[in-house]
């Protein structure tokens, strides 16, 4: 079982890029591939369990057939029932292990999505135009300015000038103001004042 | 320190979390997936490849009994769209959205199998619970290693391994038995037809709402080529 979810990272980016795509450079491989894989395995274990499990059924109703006092028929049907207890337990524990990586993933994909709705919202509020709207977006998933002229195709100076104006709707001083606009809110304390 | 700011409240996305509740899994679970295709290859090597009676056949015979077992059991404990609640057999439900397909109207998203598929599905169970029970009539309930050890003692000479405990010659077949090889052979039949539709069912399906289904009986879709997440 493969299950290859390589996502496009690495390659280039045009200057359509948003929120949702990983910046060049900044690549990981995403933990939900790898959770992915994980219940796969699970599953593919699970259900050759299952088919040892139903052999093993067989033998013991065979045997139960034949001699149903035997040590060797007791001890089979231990062995079997243990079994098949042990795959139901699994598939149970499986079916958790799936719920939980969705609730994950629908979190994440919340998060996510009003985090961007509310960059979104404030860069209109900042009456950005459409340019400086992408370079603003470019520039708070931490590129620098010749990445961001590249992925533009414009000239540095562009959009080095860009960002100055950038900076003056938002009212911030600079880059790290500009970002820390935004992750403000998510960081739920304050600053504890220096002892 | 940052400067005041009027970030108004986001509006609850309606349509989305619409369609987070309704739409069919973009990716069904493992255990969904290697059962279908288990059984799938199970069916096709049985009917087609290779020969009735064979340790080959009764092995891979007991393997899809096991999958399919085990897809039962995962519709009881399983996620909500694997489980027996999110498709109930519904023969009105079913033939409606069949006619709704023939008349060509683009057929709405249902959170599991839609009616019709959920038919195919437990017509594709009956069918192989039968042609499954009455194989195990036919070896009288033998397990594969038990055929082995019979076929290889028989190969040796000792022709002692035909006649079954009860005294009965395995090949003088009862009347029950002949049915039970009739049925196996109806049965298998079947499957493969019922195979078929659901291959058209899937394809007519899949135009209709300008969606591949076949992707998350796979691998799933990758996550970029989704619907587009943000107008």
């Amino acid at each position: 079982m493969t299950m290859m979810h390589a996502d496009a990272s690495g390659n280039h980016a045009d200057a359509s890029m948003t929120l949702g795509e990983r910046r060049p450079g900044m690549t990981r491989k995403a933990p939900r591939d790898a959770a992915r894989h994980q219940t796969a395995a699970l599953s593919a274990f699970l259900l050759v369990q299952t088919v040892a499990a139903v052999f093993f059924v067989g033998d013991v109703i065979g045997d139960l057939r034949e001699d149903p006092t035997s040590i060797h028929f007791l001890f089979e049907a231990t062995v079997t029932v243990a079994l098949v207890l042990g795959v139901l337990f699994g598939a149970f524990t499986l079916r958790r292990t799936i719920e939980f990586l969705r609730s994950q993933e629908a979190a994440l994909d919340v998060a996510r999505g009003a985090l961007s709705d509310v960059i979104a919202r404030q860069f209109l509020d900042w009456a950005l135009t459409p340019a400086e709207r992408d370079v603003a977006f470019l520039a708070l998933k931490g590129l620098d300015v010749a990445e961001i002229a590249e992925l533009r195709g414009a000239a540095q100076g562009t959009v080095r000038a860009q960002l100055t104006r950038i900076y003056a709707k938002a009212g911030v001083s600079g880059r790290a103001q500009f970002a820390a606009f935004f992750v403000e809110d998510l960081l739920g304390a304050g600053v504890a004042p220096a002892p | 320190m940052a400067p005041p700011r009027t970030i108004p409240a986001p509006a609850t996305d309606v349509l989305t979390a619409e369609a987070a509740t309704t739409a069919p899994p973009a990716l069904w679970d493992p255990v969904v997936r290697l059962s279908h295709w288990g059984i799938a290859a199970a069916v096709v090597l049985n009917a087609l490849v290779n020969q009735g009676g064979s340790v080959a056949h009764v092995s891979i015979g007991w393997a899809a009994m096991a999958l399919l077992l085990m897809r039962l059991v995962w519709g009881v404990l399983g996620p909500a769209e694997a489980r027996f609640s999110a498709f109930p057999p519904n023969p009105r439900t079913g033939l409606a959205h069949l006619r709704g397909m023939f008349s060509g109207e683009r057929p709405r998203s249902y959170p599991s199998h839609n009616p019709a598929g959920a038919l195919m599905v437990y017509l594709f169970w009956g069918a192989l619970v039968v042609v499954v029970g009455t194989g195990l009539v036919m070896t009288g309930g033998a397990t594969p290693m038990q055929i082995a050890a019979d076929k290889a003692a028989v190969a040796s000479g000792d022709w002692s391994a035909l006649i079954r405990d009860d005294g009965t010659d395995r090949d003088v077949r009862s009347d029950f038995g002949k049915g039970a090889e009739e049925m196996h052979e109806v049965a298998a039949n079947l499957l493969l037809i019922l195979a078929a539709l659901h291959i058209a069912g899937v394809f007519v399906e899949g135009r209709l709402m300008r969606r591949n289904l076949l992707a998350p009986m796979l691998l799933g879709s990758k996550p970029d080529a989704r619907t587009p997440r943000r107008k």
